[in-house]
């Protein structure tokens, strides 16, 4: 994300590729390019304006209408947003985003570190590892939903089945209003585990070896060179990896949707899942609107502060 | 290393246990999808779920005959197939134009369409397609789901065309080749392999994506991910057809991943990681 930002400017590059061309004849050559190279991105800048621009800053508006059962809509200034503020249902939605955040991220980072590194000090890799890997997340997650669904069916259910055989309690997984976000966690954590562990192995693979021979060299103990040496150096990608994931995280739906809609009861009901049923079950466009801005606002703020977070580990 | 080499043979073993651990958690859930789509439907909900069967089609066979399943197929192949064109069409000229300029700010503006929660779109395009008669019809998903595909087809072909040396661009200038013409005769054969692997992800994307076929497709023009609904409903007590439909749901972008695994997780992560 950052590679382009940090290029030179247009200016400079045209300069120096102007110096073989006689005057004129180069400005009018400078001028038609120019033109053409707007012409080649405009397609796509006029497609997201269209698509994504102007609906946000509609959305923006509609924040501020209210739509009755009629269809009447008339303004209502901050209205919406006041409401939000009381709104029992709204903080209960945020509470359940962030406890399945801060749940599934803490357990995708930790097990995909620990599995890029089993997979890094494994000498022979046979492609199929690869193509193991990657077939949860390139997985429809709707598919994921239904498939868990089955698996997890809390009376005929497989594993309630392997619970039994090794003892333990049966759980009411996505039924049981206490277990149904671990359990989406946990379902989320099987599908894009693997994702963050080969984006971790990528990490390792273009660490210097000299760095893990110098530490050798040192006597240093494995654990030691981890926490002292590959850790750190491998910060930035493990932060990288988090930002991608907090950006499906925060607004998780495919999966909740899928199983539970939100429940049993309110209990899996995230932002997401809320705003979406305010808006097109309920049909209030207005509060709805509202409800999602203030979601965008919070993936947007998540992403900045991992951004410092990933400038203050670079190195 | 001063521990003795048979220590470090046990550490290489059990690293390769942990790793046939993952393996299986990973791969278990997808075989019992697979096995619970073969089997009898009487032998589905058997409790203690059986390993040992005879596999039988009947669940296909039954999904077809009690569910449009090839007219909903048909609509996600066009809806996919639209999107991942429309794509191309405006993504390949535009990471050109990028890559040329280093003005990126074009690229960036379609990555806000990657962090935004799609909902956020969904509520003023419900509004706005339906002013217009438009919900229900392919142009409004393929348009939606465009909003997915443009942004990967960009971020991934901005590294080819930056991997593109510029002399060979500054001799065809000389040589009086116009920008677009130095784009369509030179850069584009030369990302080709870039143009692939971006295609493919694409259209992966396009056809997992659950939210704006929920909303924006009708029931002629309904997508096989948004018709996954109604075979849960219908399947609560028809598991076998319920994952026979997931099975075949799944199919298509695991096989297309599978071709371009080597670039894959480069492509998802869009420009933030290179690997």
């Amino acid at each position: 994300m950052a590679s382009a930002a940090d290029a030179p400017v247009q200016g400079q590059s045209d300069g120096e590729r102007s110096t073989g061309m006689s005057g004129a004849a180069a400005a009018l050559t400078q001028d038609r390019q120019r033109l053409e190279l707007a012409a080649l991105s405009a397609p796509a800048v006029i497609f997201t304006a269209a698509m994504i621009a102007f609906p946000v800053v509609y959305t923006v508006w509609l924040g501020f209408q209210s739509f009755s059962s009629t269809g009447r809509q008339s303004f209502v200034g901050l209205d919406n947003y006041s409401k939000l503020v009381a709104d029992r249902e709204f903080w209960h939605g945020l509470w359940v985003t962030f406890a399945l955040y801060v749940l599934s991220l803490v357990l995708q980072v930790v097990l995909g570190v620990w599995l890029a590194l089993a997979l890094f000090h494994a000498k022979r890799l046979p492609g199929i590892v690869r193509s193991l890997f990657i077939s949860p997340f390139m997985m429809p997650p709707v598919v994921a939903g239904m498939m868990w669904l089955v698996i997890l069916d809390p009376s005929l259910g497989a594993a309630n089945y392997i619970l039994q055989f090794l003892g333990l309690p049966p759980s009411e997984w996505l039924a049981s209003p206490t277990w149904v976000i671990p359990t989406v966690a946990l379902i989320d954590t099987w599908q894009w585990t693997p994702f963050v562990a080969l984006i971790v192995l990528g990490g390792l693979q273009s660490l210097p070896p000299s760095v893990y021979e110098a530490a050798q060299i040192d006597g240093a103990s494995a654990f030691k060179t981890f926490h002292r040496i590959t850790l750190p150096l491998l910060l930035p990608t493990i932060v990288t990896a988090a930002i991608l994931r907090s950006v499906d995280l925060l607004r998780f739906f495919d999966i909740i949707y899928i199983t539970t809609q939100g429940g049993p009861g309110n209990a899996s009901n995230t932002l997401n899942i809320y705003g979406f049923r305010v808006g097109f079950e309920f049909f209030n466009i207005g509060y709805a609107s509202a409800l999602m801005l203030t979601l965008t606002a919070i993936v947007f703020g998540a992403v900045l502060a991992f951004n410092r977070l990933r400038n203050a580990v670079a190195w | 290393m001063t521990e003795a080499p048979t220590v470090d043979i046990w550490i290489r073993r059990l690293n390769l246990l942990q790793l046939i651990v993952a393996g299986v958690i990973i791969l278990a859930p997808t075989v019992w999808m697979v096995l619970s789509s073969l089997k009898p439907s009487f032998e589905v909900t058997a409790y203690p779920p059986t390993l040992l069967f005879s596999p039988t089609l009947e669940n296909y066979v039954q999904l077809t005959e009690t569910t449009p399943f090839l007219d909903y197929a048909i609509n996600s192949l066009i809806v996919t197939i639209g999107s991942t064109g429309l794509g191309l069409l405006f993504g390949i000229p535009a990471a050109f134009a990028v890559s040329w300029t280093r003005i990126s700010w074009p690229a960036i503006l379609t990555l806000a369409a990657r962090m935004a929660p799609g909902t956020l779109f969904l509520l003023p395009w419900y509004v706005m397609f339906r002013q217009v008669g438009m919900i229900g019809s392919y142009s409004a998903l393929i348009l939606s789901h465009a909003v997915i595909t443009l942004p990967i087809i960009i971020w991934i072909l901005l590294p080819s065309f930056d991997a593109i040396p510029r002399s060979i661009f500054e001799a065809a200038q000389v040589d009086g080749c116009s920008v677009t013409r130095i784009l369509w005769r030179i850069a584009l054969p030369l990302v080709a392999s870039g143009i692939a692997v971006a295609a493919i992800l694409a259209f992966v994307f396009s056809w997992n994506y659950f939210l704006f076929a929920l909303v924006l497709s009708n029931g002629d023009s309904k997508t096989l991910i948004a018709a996954a609904f109604n075979f849960i409903g219908e399947g609560s007590t028809q598991w076998g057809a319920l994952m026979a439909a997931a099975t075949l749901i799944a199919l298509p972008p695991l096989i297309l991943a599978m071709l371009v695994q080597r670039w894959l997780v480069s492509g998802l992560t869009l420009g933030a990681v290179k690997g």
